[in-house]
C-alpha cells in the first residue's frame, strides 16, 4: 500500500549490477535533459508565482504548490513516458509507438492521484495537521510530491509490483533510468523528512508553517537526487563504455 | 569448535547461576543513582518548608524589648505600626529602567523615561518618595517571585512541603501575618495571588493570567477596581497587579510600541492615583498615613524572556511614596542613593535594595510580626519613609535622627533574632540543613552582636542620662546587625540560588561511564554468543542497527532545544511513524507481515491524534485541566450522544481485554497460582467497571451507599494487585518443571502484565481501556514484526539475536503512550486527580506511589515487564535457557542503554542550559522526570530479572 515511503538513508547503490539486458536505457545526454527541464520548470513555476502573481512559497504555499505541480505535470509525464519499458517492441509499428505512448501518459496521470493519496496518509502518520484550514495545502503539497515520487515510476514501470518493489523498497535501481526515477523520489521524502524538523522551534517565523518547510526540504531533496542520478547516469555510461571497448 | 564455545559458557553460567545475566544490571542501577544523587545534590537546589509561625506574642523571648513599663504592656505587637495603610501595585517585569531616568544608564532608549511621574514626585519630595533599584533573586519567575516577596525567603525551584500539587504557600508569609493581626487585604489583577493566597482576601478581583496575547484584560480589571478602592476605607492593605507588560515583552519584546504604550498608560494610572492620595491626605482623611508602593516582581531581557539570573531579569525597581511626609531623610550613614539630574534638569536619587527584605520591611512598617522563614532585613532607606518611624514614646532630648536610629536598632534587634530564630529551627528539622561550620559561623556573628546589645546598648538606653555615648553605640550596634544580616543571607543564598557545578560534573562523568559500562556489557553478551551474529543476516542486522541509532541519535540531540522538549510527544511520534514506514519498507521486500505492520503504522497515526489532544490541553494550562483527568471526557464534553458513548465504550473495550486475557490464557497451561493471578486480574476488571458505573449514575447509588463505589472499590482493586503480587512471588518457589523455559517465560511475563494492568487501568481513568488496547496492539505488532527478517531459508536452527531495532520502537511506542495518555513533562502535567482515586483524604505515601503507577504506567511498568514478549516470541522453537536468558538480559540492557542515552543527553541540555530562561519552566520539569523515569527503568528492570531469571542450574539439561 503505502510501498512507496522510504526513509532509510541507503542512498549509495551499486552501479556493478547493472544488467544490460532487460531496462530501458538513456544516454547521459538525455539523462541531462530530464534533469535540466524539471529544474528550469521548478524554476519557471517559481518564476510566474513570483512575477505573475507576486507570491511566494511563504507568503501563499497553497498556490504556489498549485504552480509547481501544475508546471511540472505535463513536463514529468511527457518526458519520462518516452523511457516507458519495452520501447523496443514498437520499432516496427509506428502506431504501436504512439498507443504505447498514450498509455504511459495515461498511467502517468493515473498515478497523480494514488500517489497523491499515499504520500498523504504518510504525511498525516507522520503528524501533518489535518484540520480544515490546512486542507488545501496538504493536497497541493501531496499532488506536488506525487509528481516528484511516484508518477516518473509509473510512467516509466507501469503498474510491475516487482520493480516498484526493487526501487522503493529495496532502493536497487537497475540501469539509467530506475536512476532517475529512484534518486530523486528518495530524495524528495527523505528531503521532506529533514525538512519537518525546524516545524516545532519558537523561531516564530512564517515559513515554519506546514507545508512550507517540508516543501523547502522535499523540493531541495529532489534537486540534489536529479544531480546525483545524472552523475551516476554518466558513471553508468562511462563503466559500459569501458566494458565494450 | 563453537560448540566447546558454548559448552564452556554455559559451564561458566552454571557457576555464576543466574547472577551470570544480571549481575551488570545491578551494577548499572547502583551507577545511576550515585550518578543522579550527585548530579541533583549540584542542581536541583532544595529547600524545605517550616510549617511554623510567628505569633505576636513571640516577640517576648527576644531580649530586644526593654523592660520599662510602657512597653510591657505593647508586647502584643513586634514593631509600632509607621504607617497605617499600604498599597501595593505590582507592575509585572518591571526593567529597572523603565523607571529610573535615562541619564543612569551610558544611552538613552526610547523606552526609558516613559514613567515620568514617579521621577518627578522624587525630585519634588525626596524624603517621602524614594526609587529602588530591586535585587530580585532567580528563578525570576512571577510565581517564585511572589513567593519570594511575600514570605522574605529564597523560594527555590523544589520546595519541599506541604502543597501537594496546589500552588497555595503554606509556609508563613507577609499575607498570613496580615491576616493574623487582623487586617483587611484586597487584591486585583493576576490570579495568581488567588491561586497562592486562597483564603487570605477580604476582596479579590482575578484575571486569567495565562494568555499572553492579551495585553489589556488583566490591567482594565486592575483599572475598574482600583479607582473605586481607593476611596473605600475597608482595606489596610491594597494590592494591585498590572500583567501588561510582561504580556508585551513575552509578544512584542522591549523595543516596541506597544510596551511604550503600556508605559505610558501606566504613566497616567499611577498620576491619577498618585493625585488621589494627595487629595485624600488630610489629617483624618482615608489616607493621612499611607504608603503608595509600585514595584516589579522581576525585570526582563529585550526580548520579553525571564526566569534565570541575567542582570536584565534580576534588576527591578521599587518605588514608594508616604503620603505623611516624614520629619526628615534617612540619617547619611544608611543612605546608599546616587544622584543624577535627569532630561528635565532635575536630581533625581536611586537607591538599592534587596528584594529579600521587602517581606520583613513592610511587616515592620506596618507593625506586624515578621514572617517566619523570612531571611531579610529592614531596609533602612525604605524603613525611614515611613512617618511612624521618626516617633519615640518616650520624651528624650534626642534630634530627630537620634530618635530615629534608636528605633531602627530596636527593629534589627528583633529582626536579627527573627532570623536566628528561623537559621536554628531550619537546621534542627530539615534533612538537608547548612553544614555545622556554616551554623557556628553564623552563631558566633549573632552572639557577637547580642553581647554588644546585653552589655552595652540596652544599658545605655535604660540609662538617660549619658546621651552622648548612646548613639554611637547604637551605630555600632546596627553595624554588628548588618554584618549578621548580611552574613546569613549569603549562606542562604549560596545554598538555594547557587549551582554547585563540581557535583554536576561529577554526576555527569558517573553518568557517561554507565553508559560506556552498558555498552561494553552488550558488547560482551554479543562476543560470547559469537556464533550467533557470525550466522545471522549480517547486512540487515547492520542496517536496521544503524536506522535505531540514528533514531536514537536524533531523539536525544531534540532535547537541546527547549522547544522540542515542549513538543516531545510530537516529536517521539514522529521518529515511532518513521520506524513504522521503515519497518514497512522492510515487510514489502520480505512479502509477508504486511497487515502488521500497516497496523502499526495506523496505530501510531491514532496514537498521534490523541497526543495532540494532550497537547491542546498543556497549552491551554493549569486551572481546568485538574478537572478532567483524561482526554476521552474532553472531547466528550459537547453532545450528549458523545456523553453517552464516553461512558459505554471505555465500559466495552475493558470487556473485550477481559474477554481476551481469558481466551489469551485458556490454551496455554498455567500453573495454578498464575492461574488465580488472571482470574484475579478479571475480576478486578469487572470491578472498575462497577466503579465507573456507580460514578456517574444515579440509580444504582440507590442500592449501595456512594462510598463502596467511589472509595472500597478502587482500594480492593489495589489489595488484588499486591495480593497478585505476592502470589507472583510465592509461585516462583514452585517451579514449573512440566513446561518448556520459553512457555514458562510467557506464562510469566501475561501473568505479571495481566496483574499491573488492571490498577494501571483503573488509575488511568476511563481512557485506560483504550490506551491498554493500542499498547496491546502494538506491542503484539513489534513482537511480530521484529522476527521479519527469519527467512525459511536460513533454516529452523538459526539463532539469531534480536538488534536494537525493535526494541528502539518498543521504547518510543512507550514514550508515545506517556503521551497518549494525557501527560507530559510538567508538573501541572501530573494527574493529581488520579491520586485521590479511593482515597479521601491527603496521605502522602501511598498516594505518591499511585500517582507513579499513574505516570509511569503505561511507559515504563508495562513496557519493562511485558519486554520478554520479545524474545519469547522470537524463537520457535526451544532453544534452552541459556540462549533465552543471554537473549533476555541483552535485550534489557539495550532497553537501558536507551533510556539512560535519553536522560544522559537531558542532564546534558540541562547543564548546558541552566542560565537559560526557560530552565525552571522547561529544562528542569523535564530532567525530573526522565530522571525519575529512569530510576525507575533500572529499578523494574533488576526487578524483572529477579522474576524472570530462574536459577541457571539445569541449563545443560536442556541444551
Amino acid at each position: 500500500m503505502d510501498r512507496r515511503k522510504k526513509r532509510e538513508k541507503t542512498t549509495v547503490t551499486k552501479p556493478s549490477t547493472v544488467d544490460a539486458s532487460s531496462p530501458p536505457k538513456i544516454s547521459p545526454s538525455e539523462a541531462f535533459i530530464v534533469t535540466l527541464s524539471s529544474v528550469l520548470g521548478l524554476g519557471l513555476a517559481f518564476y510566474v508565482a513570483n512575477s505573475g502573481f507576486s507570491i511566494d512559497l511563504v507568503t501563499d504555499p497553497s498556490r504556489t504548490i498549485f504552480f509547481i505541480w501544475l508546471v511540472e505535470l505535463p513536463i514529468v509525464i511527457l518526458l519520462y513516458s518516452r523511457y516507458r519499458q519495452n520501447p523496443r517492441q514498437c520499432m516496427c509499428l509506428v502506431f504501436v509507438c504512439h498507443v504505447q505512448y498514450l498509455r504511459a501518459v495515461g498511467r502517468g496521470l493515473l498515478a497523480v492521484p494514488i500517489g497523491a493519496l499515499l504520500n498523504c496518509l504518510g504525511a498525516i502518520a507522520l503528524g501533518a495537521p489535518v484540520t480544515f484550514q490546512f486542507l488545501p495545502k496538504t493536497v497541493n503539497w501531496s499532488l506536488m510530491m506525487s509528481l516528484f515520487t511516484t508518477v516518473p515510476a509509473s510512467c516509466v514501470l507501469g503498474s510491475s509490483w516487482a520493480h516498484w518493489k526493487r526501487i522503493f523498497a529495496q532502493t536497487q535501481p537497475n540501469g539509467s533510468v530506475e536512476y532517475l526515477i529512484c534518486l530523486p523520489a528518495h530524495g524528495a521524502v527523505i528531503g521532506g523528512w529533514f525538512g519537518a524538523w525546524p516545524m516545532p522551534l519558537d523561531w516564530e517565523r512564517p515559513w515554519q508553517e506546514w507545508p512550507i518547510c517540508v516543501s523547502y526540504g522535499a523540493i531541495g531533496g529532489y534537486l540534489v537526487g536529479l544531480v546525483a542520478s545524472c552523475v551516476f547516469v554518466l558513471a553508468c555510461a562511462r563503466s559500459q563504455h569501458v566494458k565494450q571497448t | 569448535m563453537k560448540e566447546r564455545e558454548i559448552e564452556g559458557a554455559a559451564r561458566r553460567r552454571k557457576i555464576t547461576g543466574k547472577w551470570g545475566y544480571t549481575w551488570h544490571l545491578w551494577v548499572t542501577l547502583l551507577l545511576h543513582i550515585a550518578a543522579i544523587v550527585l548530579f541533583t545534590r549540584g542542581f536541583l537546589l532544595t529547600r524545605t518548608e517550616l510549617p511554623y509561625y510567628s505569633n505576636s506574642s513571640d516577640v517576648s523571648e527576644s531580649q530586644c524589648l526593654y523592660s520599662s513599663s510602657h512597653n510591657n504592656t505593647t508586647t502584643s505587637s513586634w514593631t509600632k505600626p509607621a504607617v497605617n495603610r499600604l498599597i501595593i501595585i505590582v507592575l509585572d517585569a518591571l526593567r529597572f529602567d523603565f523607571v529610573a531616568p535615562s541619564t543612569f544608564f551610558p544611552e538613552s532608549k526610547h523606552w526609558m523615561d516613559k514613567l515620568k511621574v514617579l521621577k518627578e514626585v522624587v525630585s519634588k519630595s525626596p524624603t517621602s518618595a524614594k526609587i529602588f533599584k530591586a535585587i530580585a533573586d532567580p528563578p525570576t519567575t512571577s510565581l517564585q517571585r511572589l513567593k519570594g516577596l511575600t514570605t522574605g525567603g529564597l523560594p527555590t525551584f523544589v520546595d519541599v512541603g506541604n502543597s501537594f500539587g496546589a500552588p497555595a504557600i503554606v509556609e508563613d508569609n507577609f499575607l498570613n501575618q496580615l491576616v493574623q493581626s487582623g487586617k483587611k487585604v484586597v487584591m486585583m489583577g493576576d490570579d495568581t495571588w488567588t491561586q497562592l493566597f486562597p483564603h487570605h482576601f477580604e476582596r479579590s478581583y482575578p484575571y486569567p493570567s495565562f494568555n499572553v496575547k492579551d495585553l489589556d484584560t488583566v490591567d482594565n480589571g486592575c483599572i475598574e477596581h482600583l479607582f473605586p478602592s481607593l476611596y473605600e476605607d475597608d482595606w489596610d492593605v491594597l494590592i494591585s497587579h498590572f500583567l501588561g507588560v510582561d504580556h508585551a515583552g513575552h509578544i512584542f519584546g522591549v523595543d516596541s510600541t506597544q510596551m511604550t504604550e503600556k508605559l505610558e498608560q501606566y504613566n497616567s494610572i499611577l498620576e491619577k492615583v498618585i493625585e488621589v492620595l494627595e487629595k485624600e491626605s488630610g489629617p483624618g482623611r482615608l489616607h493621612e498615613n499611607t504608603l503608595l508602593v509600585v514595584m516589579g516582581d522581576h525585570g526582563q531581557t529585550l526580548n520579553g524572556d525571564h526566569g534565570g539570573g541575567g542582570a536584565e531579569e534580576v534588576e527591578t525597581a521599587i518605588f514608594a511614596m508616604s503620603v505623611k511626609k516624614p520629619p526628615s531623610s534617612v540619617p547619611v550613614e544608611y543612605d546608599t542613593s546616587s544622584c543624577q539630574l535627569d532630561l528635565d534638569g532635575k536630581n533625581v536619587c536611586v537607591s538599592s535594595m534587596q528584594q529579600l527584605d521587602f517581606a520583613v520591611t513592610m511587616s515592620a512598617l506596618l507593625g506586624i510580626p515578621f514572617p517566619y522563614g523570612s531571611i531579610g532585613q529592614v531596609n533602612p532607606e525604605l524603613y525611614a519613609l515611613g512617618a511612624g518611624s521618626w516617633n519615640l514614646d518616650v520624651s528624650q532630648q534626642l534630634s530627630e535622627s537620634d530618635i530615629w536610629i534608636q528605633n531602627y536598632a530596636n527593629i534589627l534587634c528583633i529582626n536579627s533574632w527573627q532570623v536566628k530564630r528561623y537559621i536554628d529551627a531550619y537546621s534542627a528539622s530539615s534533612a538537608v540543613g547548612f553544614s555545622s561550620d556554616d551554623l557556628s559561623r553564623v552563631a558566633s556573628v549573632y552572639a557577637q552582636a547580642e553581647n554588644h546589645w546585653l552589655h552595652s546598648t540596652k544599658k545605655l538606653r535604660l540609662d538617660k542620662r549619658d546621651i552622648d555615648a548612646l548613639v554611637p553605640a547604637l551605630k555600632k550596634q546596627i553595624e554588628s546587625y548588618f554584618n549578621f544580616l548580611r552574613t546569613v543571607a549569603e549562606l542562604a543564598r549560596s545554598k538555594w540560588t547557587e549551582f554547585d557545578l563540581r557535583m554536576m560534573g561529577a554526576g555527569i562523568a558517573i553518568m557517561s561511564i554507565s553508559l560506556i559500562f552498558q555498552v561494553l556489557a552488550i558488547l560482551r553478551a554479543n562476543s560470547q554468543d559469537g556464533a550467533t551474529l557470525a550466522s545471522s543476516g549480517y547486512a540487515w542486522f547492520f542496517s536496521a542497527s544503524a536506522f535505531a541509532f540514528f533514531l536514537l541519535g536524533m531523539r536525544a540531540v531534540s532535547f537541546l532545544s527547549n522547544s522540542f522538549i515542549l513538543e516531545e510527544g510530537k516529536v517521539a511520534n514522529f521518529l515511532l511513524s518513521t520506524s513504522g514506514i521503515v519497518a514497512l519498507r522492510k515487510s514489502v521486500v520480505k512479502g509477508k507481515l504486511l497487515k502488521e505492520s500497516v497496523g502499526f503504522l495506523l496505530l501510531s497515526t491514532f496514537c498521534r491524534f490523541g497526543i495532540e489532544i494532550g497537547l491542546s490541553k498543556q497549552a491551554s494550562t493549569s486551572a481546568f485541566m485538574k478537572e478532567y483527568t483524561s482526554w476521552i471526557l474532553n472531547i466528550a464534553s459537547g453532545l450528549a450522544v458523545w456523553n453517552h458513548a464516553a461512558e459505554v465504550v471505555p465500559i466495552l473495550v475493558l470487556i473485550i481485554l477481559a474477554f481476551w486475557l481469558y481466551k489469551a490464557t485458556s490454551d496455554i497451561f498455567f500453573g495454578w497460582p498464575r492461574k488465580i493471578v488472571v482470574v484475579c486480574t478479571i475480576l478486578s476488571y469487572m470491578l472498575i467497571i462497577v466503579h465507573w458505573i456507580t460514578e456517574n449514575n444515579r440509580y444504582i447509588l440507590a442500592f449501595m451507599p456512594e462510598s463502596i463505589g467511589r472509595i472500597y472499590i478502587p482500594r480492593i482493586v489495589y489489595a488484588i494487585l499486591l495480593g497478585q503480587l505476592l502470589l507472583l512471588v510465592f509461585a516462583q518457589l514452585f517451579r514449573g518443571n512440566s513446561s518448556d523455559c520459553k512457555t514458562n517465560l510467557v506464562v510469566k511475563t501475561t501473568a505479571m502484565l495481566s496483574a499491573w494492568s488492571s490498577t494501571v487501568i483503573l488509575l488511568s481513568g476511563k481512557q485506560g481501556p483504550m490506551v491498554a488496547f493500542a499498547s496491546i496492539v502494538g506491542g503484539y505488532c513489534i513482537m511480530r514484526l521484529c522476527d521479519i527478517e527469519d527467512d525459511a531459508k536460513n533454516g529452523p536452527q538459526r539463532r539469531l539475536s534480536i538488534g536494537p531495532f525493535p526494541v528502539m520502537q518498543w521504547n518510543l511506542f512507550a514514550t508515545c503512550l506517556f503521551f497518549c495518555s494525557g501527560h507530559w513533562c510538567a508538573f501541572d502535567g501530573l494527574h493529581y486527580g488520579a491520586a485521590f482515586i479511593g482515597f479521601e483524604e491527603f496521605m502522602l505515601v501511598p498516594q505518591a506511589i499511585i500517582l507513579t503507577l499513574d505516570t509511569y504506567g503505561f511507559s515504563i511498568i508495562l513496557p519493562v515487564f511485558g519486554l520478554p514478549f520479545l524474545v519469547a516470541m522470537k524463537y520457535k522453537a526451544d532453544l534452552g535457557k541459556h540462549v533465552l536468558f543471554t537473549q533476555l538480559s541483552q535485550m534489557y540492557t539495550t532497553y537501558g542503554l536507551i533510556t539512560a542515552i535519553m536522560t544522559t543527553f537531558t542532564i546534558y541540555c540541562v547543564t548546558m542550559h541552566r542560565r537559560h530562561l526557560m530552565v525552571w519552566g522547561l529544562f528542569a520539569p523535564k530532567f525530573v522526570f526522565d530522571v525519575f523515569g529512569l530510576l525507575l527503568t533500572d529499578v523494574l528492570i533488576c526487578l524483572a530479572s529477579l522474576y524472570y531469571f530462574d536459577q541457571g542450574k539445569d541449563a545443560h539439561n536442556h541444551n
